[in-house]
């Protein structure tokens, strides 16, 4: 009972701090539940729906197979599979709203009764119901689609077939879910056709001869054996050496790196929305030792009294931590409800850019082991702060001895001179230092964060540079790909009508197989313009260079040999060098022109010509010229990739959340600390006020004070970002194969988040100075 | 002929206490005049204190007006009554009310940078100067906290000088005080009135209000009676607080 009495007194008496702390501790919970659910049921619902849509452990593109039942055959005869299965596709090129698309699109045939895929409603928020039918003409895309290329319902996507404007026109109908290829941070997109649509391509292609743009191809799902222990590097080997399937396939993906690209977007922002709530739980954590040391403070009196009575100091701080456990337990209760309507708010945004609907419901174990921790977390550290109760006496409490506030300077610096408003603010600040040290914590918490973002954010860039400088193996302003008749000295005069071209190099992306592994090779015909990060670039016709995830799955490293095999042959070559680029979420390695025209053929289609030009700004005329002059015989791409923007967009969303918690962070720790400053210093006031200082100056003086504390934190903070920033995101950017990330300190990235939060710091502590206009001058009375 | 420094018409003060209102001051009509010691006495809760805190606009009136030199300042804004505050009047608390992290030097200086017309030099010269005349020039670089109430009061003095105001505010200066330090307070005061300083002060210490040249006794919250004495020094002490003494007793103080 007495437990009950004083736990409600004290809620009643301090309530505008345990309030603070509650909205904390709901924020952490309906963030972190968010977090974590959203994350376990990405990962959960991709894998489920892959293996429900029919996805293998495997899955080979093939084009132009010559025996399919033969090939499936020879592949379900091999130890370890048990079965095969092909869907059938076409690959093309597309053009959508004026925009070339960079890779092939597939053209799936749409067969309901197979009963693989599910369709959105057009608005995106459910799915269809109703049986689907697709008419003649008629497309269904993925909903990334909106992201990459702002398609919409209604809009014709248009697909070259065969040279002479032979071109199948159709009209989205609607948008389906691809657990496979939907994501925008998968280039290569499936679009869903009726049957006879296809045949009628078939024909087209029939006819077409060497005049076909379109190739009839394939998906084939390769499965294994419930029992089978076959890594996918050995089935991977093992395929490639004992069945035709290399000669027929485009490539080879293996269900665990779709399931990578498809999550890639859902991994990153949600370790660093993780790696936000993190922070925030420790601002919490300093939010609520300064509530208790005021707490303790301000009841020393009460205490001592209730010492007096009996109360132990045990049974004292075990009122206190009671009072803060029924804050976490309320806050950790309404937040997880609160993160399902947030989940699904996030989902729903976020579904033109992942293509999934992932389900909205709570990861309860997740939470609760998280939760659990943050209580004992809290539990322990609540334990050791309320410790200085142990040290109130009772005779000590009654003389207020814990109330004197010290003041330990004695090399002060003076207050009167030039800036007294500035000085005097300084001064208050030095004497009740002690309360000022949660918030400057919280700053430095806060701008860290802020600045990481920040930092990442300008490493990305308005543009997306940054991350197409991490996905290119080499840089470039526009590339250009011929194909059919038309030359490369025809395109490179229609580039250089428009701007001069400074230099030139040729870039092809083929299928190699290294060590009996599949993988893109990067061939260059200048290897030194690879970004290399370690050792030096495949100069030599026996050289290639790996990334870091190539050579850590391969085990190997700079100076050891690899057997890789092209369409041509076999040849062994030493690794030169470490070399940075994210294609394929880094499986890839980099090879010399002459490196890999030792293994495999030449064909002047499948070299890029990439350019620089004396004037970039002219990239978008010169790009549309050649589509225009050239269409199907040409493919033009610049520096940048359509998935980009779903990553540019998702970063807004990051940061506009962040600075939306940064903001109210900021704002309950100014009025919880304004506040009981402003009750410890209410005398103080009065004399200023009495000798002639106005409200509005002391107003000012007091947000200085907090001004001055956020400068502080915030310089720390953007020391820590520039010590750990890189180390930090590099850890997360390497789950999406982004192995050279690299910040740099800039005025902007600074100003804005230590400004933002250094001029919030003082905004707020401002705004909760209100009562010093209305402070009554009689508190200087002593009647 | 005396010259009316501050006058109050009219000057009434209530508070509301369980659900009734409390009459402090009752329609109180007072003149305070320039270069006077007007000492407030009375009972203990008579609105002595507040009485001093509605002249000086430090608290509001329920009713009626102020004036200082002829203006009306009781319908000051907060910009214009710290304006006031800074330029014309001084205040001495009973409990010293020095800004606890200034040293008793920046405590006395800082009031001199309010007002705002004097250079850095100017005003450290004079407050170093309050500080030597109020003896207290060797604790000038320590906190309040780390002087006794007598040399605390007597910095609130220098302070209540620095920007030679109009008129001093004095409520209960010797209340918190011993006997020794309460006489060295109560002597300076009277020695800077001897200057032509005006003092109004509030106090129930006979031996301070002797000091006064003017008493104004406050009783169920009207002046009820006043007692006209020469300039402290030009009498005898004891007859003048014999005579105090007796006027109170007459008083049934």
């Amino acid at each position: 009972m007495e437990y009950e009495i004083l736990i409600k007194a004290n809620l009643k008496q301090h309530k505008g701090g345990f309030i603070g702390i509650f909205i904390l501790i709901l924020l952490i919970s309906s963030a972190l539940s968010m977090v974590l659910s959203v994350w376990r049921n990405s990962e959960y619902y991709i894998k489920s729906e892959m293996e429900r849509t029919g996805f293998g452990e495997i899955t080979a593109w093939v084009s132009e197979v010559s025996d399919e039942k033969e090939l499936i055959g020879e592949i379900e005869a091999l130890n370890e599979i048990e079965r095969a299965e092909i869907q059938s596709l076409i690959f093309s090129n597309y053009r959508i709203k004026e925009q070339e698309s960079d890779s092939e699109g597939q053209l799936i045939t749409f067969q309901s009764q197979e009963n693989r895929y599910r369709f959105f409603t057009d608005d995106l928020l459910a799915y269809r119901e109703e049986e689907l039918e697709i008419m003649p003409r008629e497309i269904y895309v993925s909903p990334s689609m909106i992201s990459m290329f702002g398609a919409e319902i209604g809009d014709e996507i248009i697909f070259p077939i065969v040279r002479g404007g032979k071109n199948m026109v159709f009209t989205i109908k609607g948008f389906y879910e691809d657990p496979f290829m939907g994501s925008s941070m998968i280039e290569m997109k499936g679009f869903l056709i009726c049957e006879t649509d296809r045949n009628e391509i078939l024909s087209l292609l029939e006819d077409a001869g060497i005049d076909a743009l379109a190739r009839d191809g394939a998906m084939i799902h390769i499965f294994t054996e419930a029992d089978s222990e076959i890594t996918i590097a050995e089935l991977n080997t093992m395929i490639n050496e004992k069945t035709l399937l290399p000669e027929y396939a485009e490539f080879v993906h293996s269900k665990e790196a779709i399931k990578g690209f498809m999550l890639i977007l859902q991994n990153a922002f949600s370790g660093l929305l993780l790696a936000f709530v993190i922070v925030l739980l420790f601002v919490t954590i300093v939010v609520i030792s300064h509530n208790i040391g005021s707490t303790i403070e301000a009841d020393t009196v009460n205490m001592g009294i209730l010492k007096t009575i009996g109360f132990t100091a045990g049974k004292l701080r075990g009122i206190q931590l009671m009072q803060y456990l029924l804050l976490m337990i309320a806050g950790i209760f309404f937040g997880v409800f609160l993160a399902i309507p947030l989940s699904g708010l996030v989902i729903q945004a976020t579904i033109t850019t992942t293509g999934v609907r992932i389900p909205i419901r709570l990861w309860g174990l997740g939470c609760g082991v998280a939760f659990a921790a943050i209580i004992i977390l809290f539990v322990v550290f609540i334990l050791w702060r309320t410790g200085e109760i142990n040290t109130i006496t009772p005779m000590k409490a009654i003389r207020k001895e814990r109330n004197k506030l010290g003041i330990f300077f004695e090399k002060r610096i003076s207050v009167l001179g030039g800036g007294l408003y500035f000085r005097l603010a300084f001064r208050q600040l030095m004497t009740g230092k002690r309360r000022y040290i949660g918030a400057g914590i919280v700053a430095i918490f806060l701008v860290f964060f802020a600045s990481l973002v920040g930092r990442m954010n300008s490493w990305l860039g308005a543009d997306g540079k940054g991350m197409m400088d991490a996905f290119n193996p080499a840089d470039h302003d526009i590339g250009v790909q011929v194909f059919g008749n038309l030359t490369t000295e025809e395109a490179e005069d229609m580039v250089r009508s428009y701007s001069d071209i400074t230099d030139t190099y040729l870039l092809a992306m083929q299928g190699v197989a290294v060590n009996g592994i599949d993988y893109t090779a990067n061939v260059i015909s200048e290897p030194e313009r690879f970004h290399i990060l370690e050792g030096r670039s495949c100069m030599a016709d026996n050289e290639i260079v790996l990334t870091e995830f190539v050579a850590a799955d391969l085990d190997v490293a700079i100076g050891d040999m690899v057997m890789v095999r092209g369409d041509k042959g076999m040849e062994e070559y030493v690794v030169s060098g470490i070399y940075s680029c994210a294609n394929d979420m880094g499986d890839n390695v980099g090879m010399s022109r002459e490196g890999y025209l030792k293994i495999g053929y030449d064909n002047p289609s499948i070299w890029c010509w990439h350019y620089f030009l004396s004037d970039p700004s002219k990239k978008g005329d010169i790009m549309e010229a050649l589509e225009t002059a050239y269409g199907g015989d040409i493919h033009v791409h610049e520096n940048s990739w359509s998935g980009l923007y779903g990553i540019i967009a998702a970063m807004k969303v990051l940061m506009i959340f962040m600075y939306g918690i940064v903001f109210v962070f900021i704002l309950i720790i100014t009025v919880m600390t304004g506040s009981k400053i402003l009750s410890a210093e209410q005398k103080d006031f009065g004399i200023y006020k009495a000798i002639g200082f106005r409200s509005e100056k002391l107003r000012m003086i007091f947000a200085l004070r907090f001004g001055m504390v956020a400068v502080i934190g915030a310089g720390i903070g953007v020391i820590l970002a520039e010590i750990f920033t890189d180390l930090l995101v590099s850890t997360v950017m390497k789950f999406a194969g982004i192995s050279n990330f690299m910040s740099v300190l800039s005025i902007s990235n600074v100003l804005m988040s230590a400004g933002v939060v250094i001029l919030l710091f003082m905004g707020f502590s401002y705004f909760a100075s209100g009562k010093i206009e209305k402070l009554d001058m009689t508190i200087l009375m002593e009647e | 002929m005396k010259k009316v420094l501050m006058s109050g018409k009219n000057v009434c003060k209530s508070f509301s206490q369980n659900g009734g209102s409390v009459q402090v001051l009752n329609h109180i009509d007072v003149d305070i005049y320039k270069g006077d010691f007007t000492v407030i006495m009375g009972a203990s809760g008579a609105g002595k204190s507040t009485f001093l805190y509605a002249l000086s606009g430090m608290d509001s009136m329920t009713e009626g007006k102020v004036e200082y030199k002829g203006k009306e300042i009781s319908n000051f804004d907060e910009k214009r009554m710290a304006k006031l505050r800074a330029e014309e009047f001084g205040f001495v608390f009973q409990q010293t009310h020095l800004v606890s992290n200034l040293t008793l030097f920046e405590n006395v200086a800082v009031t001199g940078f309010v007002k705002g017309t004097r250079n850095t030099k100017e005003v450290r010269e004079r407050a170093m100067k309050l500080l030597c005349q109020m003896h207290v020039k060797n604790a000038k670089d320590r906190l309040p906290s780390q002087v006794s109430g007598g040399e605390a009061q007597r910095a609130a003095i220098a302070r209540a000088m620095m920007n030679s105001p109009g008129l001093i505010f004095a409520d209960e200066p010797t209340g918190a005080l011993n006997r020794s330090n309460s006489e060295e307070v109560i002597h300076l005061l009277s020695q800077i009135n001897e200057k032509g300083q005006s003092i109004l002060m509030v106090t129930h210490d006979i031996r301070a209000a002797i000091h006064g040249n003017r008493i104004l006794y406050l009783e169920d919250g009207k002046i009820f009676d006043e007692l006209e004495l020469p300039n402290y020094g030009e009498d005898d002490i004891r007859a003048r607080e014999s005579k105090v003494n007796d006027w109170l007793v007459s008083l049934q103080w």
